[in-house]
């Protein structure tokens, strides 16, 4: 397998016991490094389950089938070394969390992912610097890093913040979970622009979402379309057109 | 002595070894009236025990089986006294400082002054009475004349003693202001601390408290506070708890206007046991009162929170109050006990409580891994976050010291 990231006939389930549902079902996708790919699929169809799968949330159980990183198998790690690994997340809905301020979260973050790659921490001055610069390119205020991250933001504003932590972590693979929603064009537009300028050759990306707008903004190398919990079709940019097009029943009775 | 141990003795309803230390320490003592009625305050319960409703998690007597040293001398930093006049308390007495800051002086008393409401506080009827002695000094008291231009700074601290009880008396005159910080760092089997306040018209008065003990000993801090018109009274308590410890504030706002503000965080480890307990009487038109509590308990440690507002029924009109609990169980095996009580007679006010408490967000905790934060320090950190609300009111000297003292304790034991 040559991708970043690999999956191969991953299953995944939800919950516990009798309430215990299977969502990802033989799921198999390559992303290589400098790609971005784009999951559409209808509701329901376990997007969101997926990018929690990755990244190791509690209450996810895989039954089987492989994830790897850069040829690590991230599903034995705890969510925090999959981060320090260089897996990122941009939730959909971004947790409110009071009492702490958003640079010293993203400091306190970035510094447990050296010291678990056993690098050295971020100096104050490096770490202020470069915070001024990504914010800036985000329309984030300086005021707004100092407030309690992402209490009393708006949808939009979480959502940038999300990018903001993002550049700042600089992750090997990210995941956007639908970061489109909730953003009207002109943050759509920002969040797209942070996107973009991390595209690297050494990064991958994965770019959930139910919408072709975002991606006229963040051009993917590929589109899938993911429904009960496998990628039934795979195709370039046009696919994510067609789909807009002919909405995922038409598209979705095609494969079947 | 004109009393007997015997005579002493027989006021109390079976008493243990360590109430039969504290007569013969009592007995000792050279006569005076305004102790002999607090040591008869006391008397009445003796050690408070379980079976008393104020008492009925905080057992002092069942801790205490009996005086004893502490095995080791108190192992905690104060607060940082920065530009502070310090006062310390021991065993051994009381140091008092060379140099006063301007609006403050001492009075050194060696009679003992009447404790009012004695036969509601028992351990600070106990401390009124045994309190002192040392250096020939009953009770020391702090007359604030103006604005005092440093905070005041009083640490009872213990070397490996039995016992380590003081107390003092704040007297704020009219529009005077002082900030009292308090470090209560035990070092003592049984440490006890009574401070009574009264402030004056426009008197201001903020009193920050840290209390660590250690898990073989029982400290007590009891404030009793009286409120003159339009004065102010802010109080910040950080408790890390000991084998038992109780801090208790009874405030009365006695003219109107006047304001009150109560906010405690206790940090309970294995084995410690921290009690908040306060009752407030709004005797006073127009008074306010806000109070948040919060505290974060792990396996083993044990936290009280007990509340009580009361507010009569003429004096108590337009009384403004908010009082507010709020747990965190860590662990499995973490213990809260909680009572808010609002007990209200007057028909045309504003009070509210709230009491909850519950485990970490699961949500938050997976965010902050996500990003890197592993699971313990991701805890801590939310965990600080918490409790750190209910100290922001903290004495500016020794706000960011509070803190740390939370953060490191969190990052020690987690």
């Amino acid at each position: 397998m040559a991708g970043m990231l690999n999956l191969h006939d991953l299953t995944a389930q939800v919950g516990e016991g009798d309430d215990a549902k299977t969502i990802i079902n033989g799921l198999s996708l390559e992303v290589p490094a400098g790609e971005v790919h784009a999951i559409m699929g209808p509701n329901g169809a376990g997007k969101s389950t997926l990018s929690y799968v990755l990244t190791g949330r509690p209450g996810y159980e895989v039954l089987g089938g492989t994830a790897e990183l850069s040829g690590e198998d991230v599903l034995e790690m705890d969510p925090e070394e999959r981060a320090a690994k260089g897996l990122f997340l941009s939730f959909q809905y971004p947790v409110e969390i009071p009492g702490v301020p958003v640079m010293t979260f993203v400091r306190t973050a970035m510094n447990a992912q050296r010291k678990a790659r056993g690098e050295d921490e971020i100096s104050a001055p490096e770490f202020i610097k470069l915070s001024r610069e990504i914010a800036g390119k985000l329309n984030l205020t300086p005021d707004m890093l100092k407030r309690p991250l992402n209490v009393g933001f708006s949808g939009g504003e979480k959502k940038r913040l999300e990018i903001y932590q993002m550049m700042m972590l600089a992750p090997r693979f990210a995941i956007l979970d639908e970061t489109d929603s909730g953003l009207d064009i002109d943050a759509l537009r920002t969040v797209a622009e942070g996107v973009n300028a991390l595209r690297s050759p050494d990064r991958g990306m994965l770019v959930i979402t139910h919408y072709q707008r975002l991606l006229d903004y963040i051009k993917p190398d590929k589109v899938h379309v993911l429904a009960n919990g496998k990628i039934i079709k795979t195709g370039g940019p046009d696919l994510a057109h067609r789909l807009e097009a002919e909405g995922y029943d038409g598209v979705l009775g095609e494969a079947a | 002595m004109a009393v007997s141990v015997a005579d002493i003795r027989d006021k109390f309803r079976n008493p243990g070894p360590a109430e039969l230390e504290l007569i013969a320490r009592y007995a000792m003592l050279p006569e005076n009236g305004q102790r002999e009625r607090a040591f008869d305050a006391f008397a009445a319960t003796g050690l408070p025990h379980r079976r008393m409703e104020a008492w009925k998690w905080t057992d002092f007597k069942a801790a205490l089986k009996s005086v004893e040293a502490s095995k080791a001398s108190a192992a905690f930093e104060a607060l940082p006294s920065g530009d502070h006049s310090v006062i310390e308390f021991s065993a051994g007495g009381v140091k008092l400082p060379t140099n006063l800051p301007e609006g403050i002086k001492l009075h050194p008393r060696d009679q003992a002054q009447s404790l009012g409401n004695a036969e509601n506080i028992p351990l600070g009827a106990m401390t009124a009475a045994l309190a002192g002695r040392v250096g020939g000094m009953d009770s020391l008291i702090i007359e604030v004349t103006g604005e005092a231009a440093a905070p005041l700074h009083i640490v009872c601290k213990g070397d490996r003693d039995e016992t380590n009880f003081a107390r003092v008396a704040v007297i704020a005159r009219p529009g005077a202001s002082i900030d009292l910080v308090e470090s209560h760092l035990g070092g003592a089997g049984f440490s006890s601390f009574l401070i009574e306040i009264g402030m004056q018209e426009g008197g201001q008065v903020r009193r920050t408290i840290l209390q660590r003990g250690a898990e073989d000993e029982a400290q007590a801090i009891t404030g009793v506070v009286t409120l003159g018109e339009k004065s102010h009274y802010v109080q910040t308590a950080l408790a890390f708890g000991a084998k038992i410890a109780r801090i208790e504030t009874r405030v009365t706002h006695q003219e109107s206007e006047s304001h009150a503000e109560m906010n405690a965080a206790y940090l309970c480890a294995d084995g410690f046991h921290a009690d908040l307990t306060s009752h407030v009487r709004h005797g006073a038109p127009s008074s306010v009162t806000r109070q948040l509590t919060k505290g974060a308990v792990m396996n083993g440690g044990t936290g009280v929170f007990q509340g009580k507002f009361h507010v009569p029924r003429t004096v108590g009109q337009y009384t403004d109050a908010d009082m507010q609990h709020q747990a965190l169980l860590l662990e499995e095996g973490a213990a809260v006990f909680a009572k808010p009580e609002l007990e209200i007679y007057a028909d045309d006010v504003e009070c509210a409580h709230g009491n909850t408490s519950g485990a970490l967000d699961e949500n938050q905790l997976f965010y902050l891994r996500q990003r890197g934060i592993p699971l313990a320090q991701a805890r801590a950190m939310l965990t600080e976050a918490f409790i750190a609300e209910a100290l922001e009111e903290a004495s500016e000297s020794v706000a960011e010291a509070m803190l740390e003292a939370a953060q490191t304790f969190l990052a020690e034991t987690r």
